[in-house]
């Protein structure tokens, strides 16, 4: 028998005869064609019942309402949630992009004790053991009053418990953010009284003044004022926006009043002299109020439209007939705060804005500003107190500010140890290498933050935080928002990681450490401990998820108290030299704050502000000299060198360089961080005398070829 | 081509005076529609972004300077007479996307696409994205992924379906309920998310409809080329690379003639022959 | 062997020359040919219609019996567990919490089936993992309420008896694709009888032909 080539060839034809004959060849066809279109590693999300769960956004102070859609329970997308009284229906993106913070990667998903360089995971139980046991002895040596506590602009429930902790625990030293709600209040203060809150009626306004503020990229309650904006056009209300480039909302303004950057105090106390000369409104609006002479005296002289001329850049006649327009119309309102009104602003500005405002009669008036109480409505049990916290309590503060706290803290230390809470200091801000070494002179830091943050890296002891999604809180609206509404923000999915609500971390560590404390602390759990304190509003507060406490101009016209502005207060001087002046830009998508932007928010971002690793600056073509559009250069300011990509803006004032502001962050999230230079890093504090408000709105730069 | 009397065309205009250039829709849309998103998205030209704003300025030196958001969805070509030439359909070699006539949408299925590109090439508008790439989500973020729109593989190509995915589920509680769909259960996750409120969307083809109101779409030949191209009769609307005849359903809005002319590349003298056609219909009847 | 080798070493250049003048008269060297011809054809052949379709398969069992039929002839429809939702989509396969509107905590039958429902299922609070059948992959959309509800077409016309079956079959799964086994049918071929043997593109959009006169557009019933 032989085997040859033919048995092989008869072999092979067999085979494929008897494969070509069988369902073999069809069906491999079709499978493996089906096979490439179904990757097993592409994601299958799993399909269920859709269901509509409502709660609050507490990403920012504009606390929109949420509707959350839900596939079998598991959140899919954040919208906004109509009929709410703050956002009708509107979100914006960082709100709609919620989600990821759930599953971000730097979130801290564990309780966290740092040793030597790293964090090492340990139980909620151990945690908050350590936390009590180092604050106990604190308290045992006598003095309470080295406790600190940084937190975020908020006057919910939340804030009033940290409040409550520094309390019965013994300190005065609780700092908080600089905020729009922050500034606002300080302006409040000095200007009408301690205790009252601001809110520019912007919906009802017909002639909004803006001094700068970024009305439509995120100033105040972002989606309010996106809203409120869209329906002044509408309603053929006029906007005017006084800026050094074409913001956003300087682009949607009837007219742009070019002032040179940080001349806008001036600008508006030339305006109040015009009023006062021309318009002849210090007889009877004035009366009653402190130190109006004074002021009237000091505007008129120190601020005629010749000279303000000189300092502003804008012309005198132009002046005149600005003031003259804002007096005649129907309900003018002036808006202080440039950008978004929180980092780099002085009580200066803000006040003549707001005096402005009291000139013109528009206080507590339809379309003006509104001098609002506090938005009362918790009833916290009498806190107890025992006798060293008594004397720790009644000790003064070691600053005034936040900013003066840094000051302190890095040349002298002074705390023991610091509470951190919704606040990212060592990012936000000016000169963060400074708020770093000021956080090490401080022995024990505990942060409450969420994510891993630029301040949180810098803690001993994490305890970490559920995110808004994940928790039960009031949040109530503020933020220049001419209304006071409490929203409940409520959980949409149980933590995702070994998180608990700051409010019971607090509980628990109260409770942790007896005595007087956990007498003050004798909640079963932050839940029932909100239940009780609002009580006043729980029912319409569960059952609607919202109370409007008040949308009306509250009653009577409050009284002015001048004197602030009477002493003549100095403009902040601009720190450094060079050709340029560096100013931070507020962009509506990215976060510029304690909280990071979201991937989603970043993708969005165009290649005329973040490009590769670069910030790409705005500067106007005219004053780029050798410089091109793209081309790479060397930014160097007092404070620091960075390299920044050029972008040509014919929409900036020559002379100025834009710098978009929440780049730059440095920790675990590679979709969000290592991108571009945190323009904090160049900008130094100016500290304003009087407010203790880092007062640098920029900052004296070099721009020179890489 | 189904002759339907009841075909939808779903369509949109944007008014560009309105738009702020938040992102509020690009971010939608991304949630919306599972969109994924890389480490470094610089580089525009593989940054997958259904809806796109562009920014577009005047080009006159502050203080005159001016800005305008042109928001930028697949633009759902219909082609001249609707008849679904859309310049992506046509050249489709594996019908991974064709032109529903009961809509008006044209489609993108991800399954189908084996990744040839020819229809990124026919864009005129830049509105299909190619996934170079596998998506890939931080861990556990593949939690928050909607089952109502298939996540995409590496190697096809994605754009804007008009939420698609929307109108099938409005349909569905408009059977059971044995109705028609209202006008205000099928809006695109762009629209709903507008704070500005500068996105209108609905049926071209209803007149009840507000987008219809708005756009006047003209049902005659258009002067300039003699097609029907729902050309509207609006003076201050006007759609990109109009003259192209891509028939396109999104349609822009604008008081400011800067911006009008900027939807397309007029030569000398051509723009001012163009902004008098608006309307011009109405010599037809 | 050796011949193997010897033939391999008749060299390169003729040899193809070699076998087609010699093969007519070499009967041996055909009729080995044909008898290998016919060894493979069979051996493919066979192992294409029998052993293929055994190894393209992947079978796997429900987490236990479920009697469809008895259910059916308690609740008297379809629609009483798999059923359209208010707002139009379909529930598809009962969860726990429909199971617990009849069941309780103790079994209400005695066989093992209920026993496992009730201690593994029931008694830990889990969702039964079913297998499902006509399970369509991820690309897919399928609106049980446009066929069901406005065309009023019946349950059997694409799930075909399953509500009368008293025991599940096992699930059968493509290895390649992932596929149930019902979307290419049962039918090696992909041959159908009744409209419910195969649940492909083609025959829905062969029926929508027949129907509605258009086979559809793609995003009718893609996503």
């Amino acid at each position: 028998m032989k085997i040859d080539r033919r048995s092989f060839l008869g072999l092979g034809l067999g085979a494929a005869a008897g494969i070509a004959l069988s369902p073999v060849g069809v069906k491999l066809t079709d499978d493996s064609s089906i096979w490439t279109q179904n990757w097993p590693w592409t994601p299958v999300p799993e399909d269920g019942e859709i269901t509509y769960d409502r709660s609050v956004c507490s990403l920012c102070p504009g606390a929109c309402g949420i509707s959350v859609r839900k596939i079998n329970g598991r959140p899919v997308k954040i919208e906004g949630l109509d009929d709410y009284p703050i956002n009708n229906g509107g979100a914006c993106l960082h709100g709609i992009s919620g989600l990821q913070y759930l599953y971000d990667p730097a979130r801290i998903k564990t309780p966290l004790k740092k040793t030597g360089n790293k964090f090492e995971k340990i139980s909620w139980d151990e945690a908050i053991a350590l936390v009590a046991q180092t604050l106990g002895k604190i308290r045992e040596s006598g003095t309470p009053e080295s406790l600190g506590l940084i937190t975020g602009a908020d006057s919910g429930s939340m804030a009033q418990l940290f409040a409550r902790f520094m309390d019965a625990f013994g300190s005065p030293n609780t700092y908080t953010m600089p905020s729009l709600e922050s500034n606002l209040a300080l302006t409040a203060a000095a200007l009408h009284g301690a205790d009252r809150r601001l809110g520019f009626d912007l919906d009802h306004s017909d002639f909004i003044l803006s001094f700068g503020a970024a009305l439509i990229e995120g100033w105040g309650a972002p989606v309010a004022c996106i809203q409120a904006n869209a329906s002044r056009c509408e309603r053929k209300a006029k906007l005017v926006q006084v800026d050094y480039r074409l913001s956003n909302t300087a682009n949607t303004a009837d007219k742009i009043i070019a002032v040179k950057p940080g001349t806008e105090a001036d600008l508006a106390l030339g305006l109040c002299a015009v009023l006062l000369t021309k318009a002849q409104i210090s007889t009877g609006r004035l009366f009653g109020d402190v130190n109006k002479f004074a002021f009237a005296t000091m505007v008129v002289k120190e601020y005629t439209p010749a000279k303000v001329e000189a300092i502003t850049g804008v012309k005198a006649a132009d002046i005149e007939a600005l003031a003259m327009e804002f007096i005649k119309a129907k309900a003018p309102v002036a808006v202080p705060g440039k950008g978004r009104g929180d980092v780099g602003q002085s009580l200066r500005e803000f006040a003549a804005v707001q005096t402005l405002n009291a000139l013109a009669g528009r206080l507590n008036k339809e379309g003006g500003v509104f001098v609002m109480g506090p938005a009362d409505y918790l009833n916290f049990p009498e806190n107890v107190m025992d006798e060293v916290a008594e004397k720790g309590a009644g000790k003064d503060q070691l600053a005034g500010s936040v900013n003066e706290l840094v000051d302190t803290l890095e040349k002298n230390g002074g705390l023991s140890a610091l509470f951190i809470y919704n606040a990212n200091p060592c990012y936000v801000l000016s000169n963060p290498e400074k708020v770093k070494a000021a956080m090490d002179k401080v022995g024990f830091k505990v942060s409450f933050s969420s994510f891993m943050d630029e301040t949180a890296l810098r803690s001993d002891v994490i305890l970490p935080a559920s995110i808004f999604l994940e928790r039960l809180e009031d949040v109530v609206s503020g933020a220049g928002l001419a209304k006071t509404v409490v929203g409940l923000c409520r959980p949409m999915v149980k933590p995702v990681f070994d998180t608990k609500h700051p409010g019971d971390a607090l509980i628990l560590l109260a409770q942790a450490m007896g005595h007087s404390i956990a007498q003050s602390f004798a909640w079963e759990s932050y839940d029932s401990c909100l239940g009780e304190v609002a009580e006043k509003i729980w029912e319409n507060l569960s059952g609607d998820g919202y109370v409007v406490i008040d949308d009306r101009p509250p009653a009577g016209t409050p009284a002015t108290d001048f004197s602030f502005l009477a002493s003549g207060p100095k403009a902040a001087e601009v720190m450094g030299e060079g050709d340029y002046t560096l100013v931070p830009v507020d962009k509506m998508r990215l976060a510029g704050g304690s909280m990071a932007s979201s991937p989603f928010a970043v993708k969005t971002v165009s290649d005329k502000v973040i490009s590769g690793k670069y910030s790409v600056v705005e500067i106007n073509p005219a004053t780029a000299g050798a410089l091109k559009d793209g081309d790479v250069a060397v930014l160097k300011t007092a404070m620091g060198t960075a390299k920044v990509k050029i972008g040509f803006n014919e929409g900036i004032m020559p002379g100025v360089i834009g710098m978009p502001r929440g780049l730059g962050h440095a920790f675990n999230n590679p979709y969000v961080a290592g991108k571009g230079v945190n323009v904090n890093d160049l900008i130094g504090p100016v500290i304003e005398p009087g407010s203790g408000l880092d007062a640098a709105f920029g900052v004296k730069a070099t721009l020179s070829k890489a | 081509m189904i002759e339907n009397k009841k075909a939808h065309k779903f369509g949109m205009v944007i008014d560009l005076d309105k738009c702020t250039g938040c992102g509020a829709c690009m971010v939608s849309c991304m949630a919306e529609n599972n969109v994924p998103f890389k480490e470094d998205e610089s580089n525009k030209k593989d940054s997958i972004t259904w809806m796109r704003v562009y920014r577009l300025t005047n080009g006159k030196s502050f203080p005159e300077t001016q800005i305008a958001y042109i928001p930028r969805p697949c633009q759902h070509c219909g082609g001249i007479g609707d008849h679904g030439h859309s310049p992506c359909v046509s050249v489709c070699p594996a019908t991974a996307t064709d032109y529903g006539y009961d809509t008006g949408i044209v489609s993108q299925i991800y399954t189908r696409c084996f990744g040839c590109r020819y229809c990124m090439g026919a864009c005129p508008y830049h509105a299909r994205y190619f996934n170079w790439w596998d998506p890939k989500w931080p861990e556990g973020m593949e939690n928050y992924l909607s089952p109502n729109v298939s996540p995409r593989m590496r190697g096809v190509v994605e754009k804007c379906s008009f939420c698609y995915h929307r109108y099938q589920l409005a349909r569905e509680q408009a059977i059971v309920e044995d109705r028609e769909i209202e006008e205000m259960e099928y809006q695109t996750a762009c629209t709903t998310a507008c704070p500005a409120g500068a996105i209108v969307f609905g049926d071209l083809n209803n007149p009840a409809h507000k987008v219809h109101q708005i756009v006047k779409p003209d049902p005659h030949p258009d002067p300039l080329n003699h097609k029907v191209v729902g050309k509207s009769r609006n003076p201050k609307v006007f759609r990109l690379l109009e003259r192209l005849g891509t028939n396109t359903k999104v349609y822009y809005m604008s008081d400011r003639e800067w911006v009008r002319k900027a939807g397309d590349n007029y030569l000398k003298g051509e723009w001012e022959n163009v902004k008098t056609h608006h309307g011009a219909s109405s010599s037809h009847g | 062997m050796s011949e193997i080798e010897n033939n391999a070493n008749d060299g390169p250049g003729d040899g193809a020359h070699q076998c087609t003048n010699n093969g007519p008269k070499d009967d041996k060297g055909l009729g080995l040919g044909v008898v290998f011809f016919m060894g493979a054809f069979l051996i493919c052949f066979l192992s294409g219609w029998l052993l293929f379709p055994k190894l393209l398969y992947s079978k796997k069992e429900q987490p236990f019996n479920f009697d469809h039929n008895l259910h059916a002839e308690e609740t008297g429809d379809c629609e009483t567990c798999h059923f359209l939702r208010e707002d139009g989509t379909f529930s598809g396969i009962p969860g726990l919490v429909a199971c617990m509107e009849c069941h309780t905590d103790e079994p209400m039958g005695e066989t093992d089936d209920e026993a496992v429902f009730v201690e593994e299922y029931v008694a830990q609070g889990k969702e039964v993992p079913w297998l499902i059948y006509a399970k369509q992959p991820d690309c897919v959309f399928f609106s049980h309420a446009a066929h069901t509800g406005a065309d009023g077409m019946d349950c059997k016309t694409c799930h075909g008896h399953i509500g009368e079956s008293s025991s599940s079959r096992p699930y059968e799964e493509n290895r390649i694709t992932g596929y149930s086994r019902d979307i290419w049918g049962k039918n090696i071929w992909g041959i159908k009888k009744n409209s419910w043997d195969r649940m492909k593109m083609d025959d829905c959009a062969q029926c929508h032909l027949d129907k509605m006169g258009h086979k559809g557009y793609c995003f009718q019933c893609h996503k």
